[in-house]
């Protein structure tokens, strides 16, 4: 019976192991690449929803997918941007850059203006500008 | 009749303070704006277009070998020459760039050209009488680059009866002193269209 026992605690154990490392490349408290805090993502939806922000007049560009890699000490970026609707859109973006203790670790960055066509995707990219930077937020705001 | 010619100027009386309460409205108004919003009063070189070509070009150079080596290469700044038929403030540019890559503290900067007669100027002071002789900063020991930053700003207009086009192209360039080998290069395009109506 203890044998028995012992066989189902390894066996969950094994399954537990195995599932743990199906990401094995990842490290912990990162997700594709781009840091994730306190929070938890096991998506690339999640991740999304983590990172960008909408300000001011929203947009229905929506971001879909986001990548992050070490360039040097810095933090690198690219972020895919979707417009599936049939018209020409504008916005304006910018990256807002977050320190190991939550804090701004750069000044606010300026809003960069972007045209997306129609049923278009578009793939935009930063390098933080410091490496304090060890998070950040992608924001977005509609230009109609 | 009298009474008359009264009761017409009892029925302006509104007429003329609500003129005076329209001009009183139209009267300038001044209020804070965001420094870092998109500025699209008119077409020319303007402050959004100043500082996404920074912001672009040190991010850049950011990631340049030269940089990323982390041996805090030594630069100087050098002209962006204005190719472009408008008047623009090159040095605004380089300046903004300068500011934030030495907040970055990946890059050491020389002093340049435009700063070079002023910089003499306080040596030369500091050997005057008047200075202790310990303290006061030695001639023949400023820091030369290693590398010289120089760009040009270009642009092309095109302008139809209701409909003008303005293309800008920023290259900026990290050259190496020592043996003129180019180390790092960048480009930034701006493209604004007004159209009228």
């Amino acid at each position: 019976m203890n044998r028995t026992g012992t066989i189902v605690a390894l066996l969950a154990a094994a399954l537990a192991a195995g599932c743990a490392t199906k990401k094995g490349f990842e490290k912990p408290g990162f997700a594709y690449g781009c840091p994730l805090g306190d929070a938890k993502a096991s998506s690339m939806d999640d991740l999304v929803r983590l990172k960008v922000v909408s300000e001011g007049k929203r947009t229905t560009i929506l971001a879909t997918e986001m990548r992050c890699t070490m360039t040097g000490d810095l933090l690198r970026i690219d972020a895919n941007l979707n417009n599936d609707s049939s018209r020409v859109k504008r916005i304006a973006y910018k990256f807002r850059w977050i320190d190991r203790e939550g804090m701004r670790a750069w000044e606010e960055e300026v809003w960069k203006p972007l045209l997306m066509y129609e049923s278009s995707n578009l793939t935009i990219n930063a390098v933080s500008p410091t490496n304090k930077a060890v998070d950040f937020r992608l924001l977005l705001m509609s230009q109609e | 009749m009298i009474d008359s010619n009264r009761t017409r100027r009892l029925a302006l009386l509104p007429l003329l303070a609500a003129v005076a309460l329209a001009a009183g409205c139209a009267q300038e108004q001044t209020r804070y704006g965001d420094a870092r919003g998109i500025e699209t009063v008119t077409n020319q070189f303007g402050s959004t277009d100043l500082q996404m070509i920074a912001e672009s070009m040190t991010r850049s150079m950011l990631q340049a070998p030269v940089i990323i080596s982390g041996n805090l290469p030594i630069v100087t700044v050098q002209e962006v020459r204005n190719k472009t038929s408008e008047y623009i403030d090159t040095r605004a540019i380089t300046d903004t760039i300068r500011a934030e890559l030495q907040k970055g503290g990946k890059v050491r900067f020389a002093v340049d050209q435009a700063a070079m007669k002023q910089q003499i100027e306080e040596v030369q002071r500091q050997q005057g009488e008047f200075f202790d002789k310990e303290q006061a900063t030695e001639k023949g020991k400023m820091v030369g680059a290693q590398y010289r930053m120089e760009g040009n700003i270009t642009s092309i207009v095109k302008q139809v009866k209701d409909v003008k086009d303005v293309y800008y192209k920023f290259n900026l360039q990290l050259w190496n002193i020592r043996n003129g080998l180019l180390e790092w290069s960048d480009e930034k395009e701006i493209r604004k269209t007004t159209t009228k109506g």
